[in-house]
């Protein structure tokens, strides 16, 4: 009986330590020793922190529909913090057709039923279809980028490259030619939509927004390539068609050029640069 | 009752003891220590001497450690081997020549791949979308299994489903009802694939400055099957295609990001190569209703295009990589 007395009561004692352990235990972790108080890496390379990039790169359209659109451009970035930059990307756009345009161009009718849709001469002839399509101009674009992941990169376990992932984001300007508006009185285009002149190129902004993510790899202190992907989604009249505006639900077309003809399209591109890093390069402690 | 009241003094004891040890302020500075009253890991030599503790980190010796007029064996660093041998024992100029050579220690950029694929299984469920057809998408669900040879090569199987999953974009019909052109358009019900992996490039992040993940980017290719047909778009009213399996090669190029040991994140842009029968574009001017008749418009040998067309398929899939077994042990130590 006194054993067992004992027993309980010593389990109760260490019930109670146990208790008392989980209580204690839920206190900070004080760390003591070297590692006290230290940064989690010493000595990193801060490529960024302090410096000013410009990076001329060239971007390449994906799932171009008429036109293949390149943008030969520029990055100019100022580093607040290694992870932290605020900065401008921008550049001039140029195309080349696609296969469809020219298909379209070789094969579309000239008549009645395309009139209001396909480029011609006078008496329906042919004239380029490649004219009446639209195309970005240029595009002016101040951005954030956020550069959370640093580290290196190895190939074949030879070659050591400093790499980072960084995405951005910002505010987009972009200078774009398409079909002008015509069909209703006071259009640049004129009133009708079936004439040769109506199918003229003009200038209009859109803005957006703009964002994506990319890599740097660092080749030295002063220099890196770059490789990202960018989404500039907006609405454009991409092939000068009229598409929409009549009907109920202006699904239809109306026999006008407008606004409503507009379709959105998740414009992407994929931009290849090489920066240079302005100013000396830091180093943690 | 005694005996059980001293009992529960006793566990008393016990559990006031660690209780106090831990209750230190959190973020505070410790306190000197009491002599005889140390905590940690001075403590214990405290209390096993029972005088003043020990300081482990500190340089200087213990006050109570017993002087001795015996000088050091010998000047020179050798220790007892002076004593045993004096022609072994190294002399003080030698040790500053040794000191003086450049040392190469081989330190790699990646001391030790986090992550080990050798003589494991990759499953690796996936969703592709298309990246180059404007006309017709083919997203649908996909799955990978790839057994590592070595560390850095695998071979496996690739499967993909497409049927009904095909969309013919809005796109394509406002561009034939304006241009009065139509474009020949494929759909897909499967395509499955025997492919090589490599391995080439694999690295580490840190996020934000306070973890670590690391990531590997891997390049496949292989040969196998893609099932496609036309979609009818010239002559709707009389074709109909049946799928038909084509020999199709894949070339592509991934991204995993491991999460843990077994679990990557993963992304790939992957191209199928196949060549296509499209549907011929005009349409035959014989009589309907003669499926044997070789100039009818219901003869199935008039619905196809004289020529193949080499068909690209760029599709982007996103998934999960899995490893199996779950774990694995290192060779060597850390």
């Amino acid at each position: 009986m006194r054993f067992v007395t004992a027993l309980a009561a010593t389990l109760c004692a260490l019930g109670t330590t146990a208790a008392l352990e989980k209580t204690a235990n839920a206190q900070e972790i004080l760390l003591t020793g070297p590692l006290k108080g230290q940064p989690p890496a010493r000595n990193l390379r801060l490529y960024r922190e302090g410096r000013f990039e410009i990076a001329p790169a060239m971007s390449f359209g994906v799932l171009d529909e008429y036109r293949h659109m390149f943008i030969a451009g520029l990055r100019l970035q100022y580093n607040f913090t290694d992870w932290l930059g605020i900065g401008l990307w921008g550049g001039y756009g140029f195309s080349g057709t696609t296969d469809l345009t020219d298909q379209i161009n070789d094969k579309s009718p000239r008549n009645n039923l395309t009139a209001v849709n396909v480029n011609h001469g006078p008496g329906n002839t042919k004239a380029d279809f490649g004219a009446q399509v639209a195309q970005l101009q240029w595009v002016v674009a101040p951005q954030v980028t956020v550069t959370p992941f640093r580290g290196k990169l190895a190939l074949f376990q030879k070659v050591f490259v400093d790499t980072e992932a960084y995405i951005f984001g910002g505010f987009a300007l972009v200078g774009l030619q398409e079909r002008g508006n015509c069909g209703n009185a006071g259009d640049v285009n004129g009133t009708a939509c079936n004439t040769p002149a109506s199918f003229a190129l003009q200038s209009r902004l859109a803005p957006t927004g703009t964002f994506g993510l990319g890599l740097t790899f660092f080749l030295a202190d002063f220099i890196n390539l770059g490789v990202e992907y960018r989404a500039l989604p907006f609405s454009w009249n991409r092939g000068g068609f009229d598409s929409r505006g009549g009907g109920s639900n202006l699904d239809f077309p109306d026999q006008k050029i407008t606004s409503d003809d507009r379709t959105f399209k998740f414009n992407q591109m994929f931009t290849v640069s090489v920066g240079f890093m302005l100013g000396g390069r830091k180093t943690s402690d | 009752m005694k005996q059980a009241g001293r009992w529960l003094l006793f566990a008393a004891a016990l559990s006031v003891l660690p209780s106090t040890a831990l209750a230190q302020k959190p973020g505070g500075k410790p306190s000197k220590p009491p002599a005889g009253a140390a905590g940690g890991a001075t403590g214990g030599a405290a209390a096993a001497g029972g005088g003043e503790a020990v300081d482990l980190d500190s340089d200087q010796p213990p006050k109570d450690q017993p002087k001795t007029d015996t000088p050091p064996a010998d000047t020179g660093g050798g220790g007892g081997i002076c004593e045993i041998d004096p022609s072994a024992c190294p002399k003080t100029a030698d040790l500053k020549t040794e000191a003086k050579k450049e040392v190469k220690a081989e330190v790699y950029a990646v001391q030790q791949n986090p992550v080990l694929k050798y003589h494991r299984f990759e499953v690796r469920p996936f969703w592709g979308v298309t990246m180059n057809d404007q006309f017709v998408s083919h997203p649908g669900p996909g799955l990978d299994m790839n057994f590592y040879i070595t560390n850095v090569l695998a071979i496996g199987i690739n499967g993909n489903f497409y049927s009904g999953l095909n969309v013919d974009s809005d796109f394509n019909f406002q561009n034939r009802r304006a241009t009065r052109v139509a474009v020949p358009l494929t759909e897909y019900s499967w395509a499955a694939a025997l492919n090589f992996t490599y391995v080439p490039i694999y690295g580490k992040f840190a996020g934000f400055g306070s973890f670590i993940f690391s990531y590997d980017i891997y390049a496949t290719g292989g040969v196998g099957a893609i099932s496609t047909r036309p979609i009818a778009v010239i002559d709707p009213d009389n074709r109909t295609f049946d799928f038909k399996p084509k020999v199709a090669f894949n070339l592509g190029l991934g991204l995993r990001i491991f999460l843990t040991k077994w679990l990557a994140a993963n992304i790939e842009v992957r191209d199928y190569i196949y060549p296509e029968k499209l549907e011929q574009l005009t349409i035959a001017s014989g009589p309907l209703g003669k499926p044997n008749d070789p100039t009818s418009p219901s003869n199935p040998n008039t619905w196809y295009a004289d020529s193949v067309t080499i068909t690209n398929n760029i599709q982007m899939n996103v998934g999960l990589s899995i490893f199996i077994p779950f774990s694995f042990d290192y060779r060597l130590v850390k």
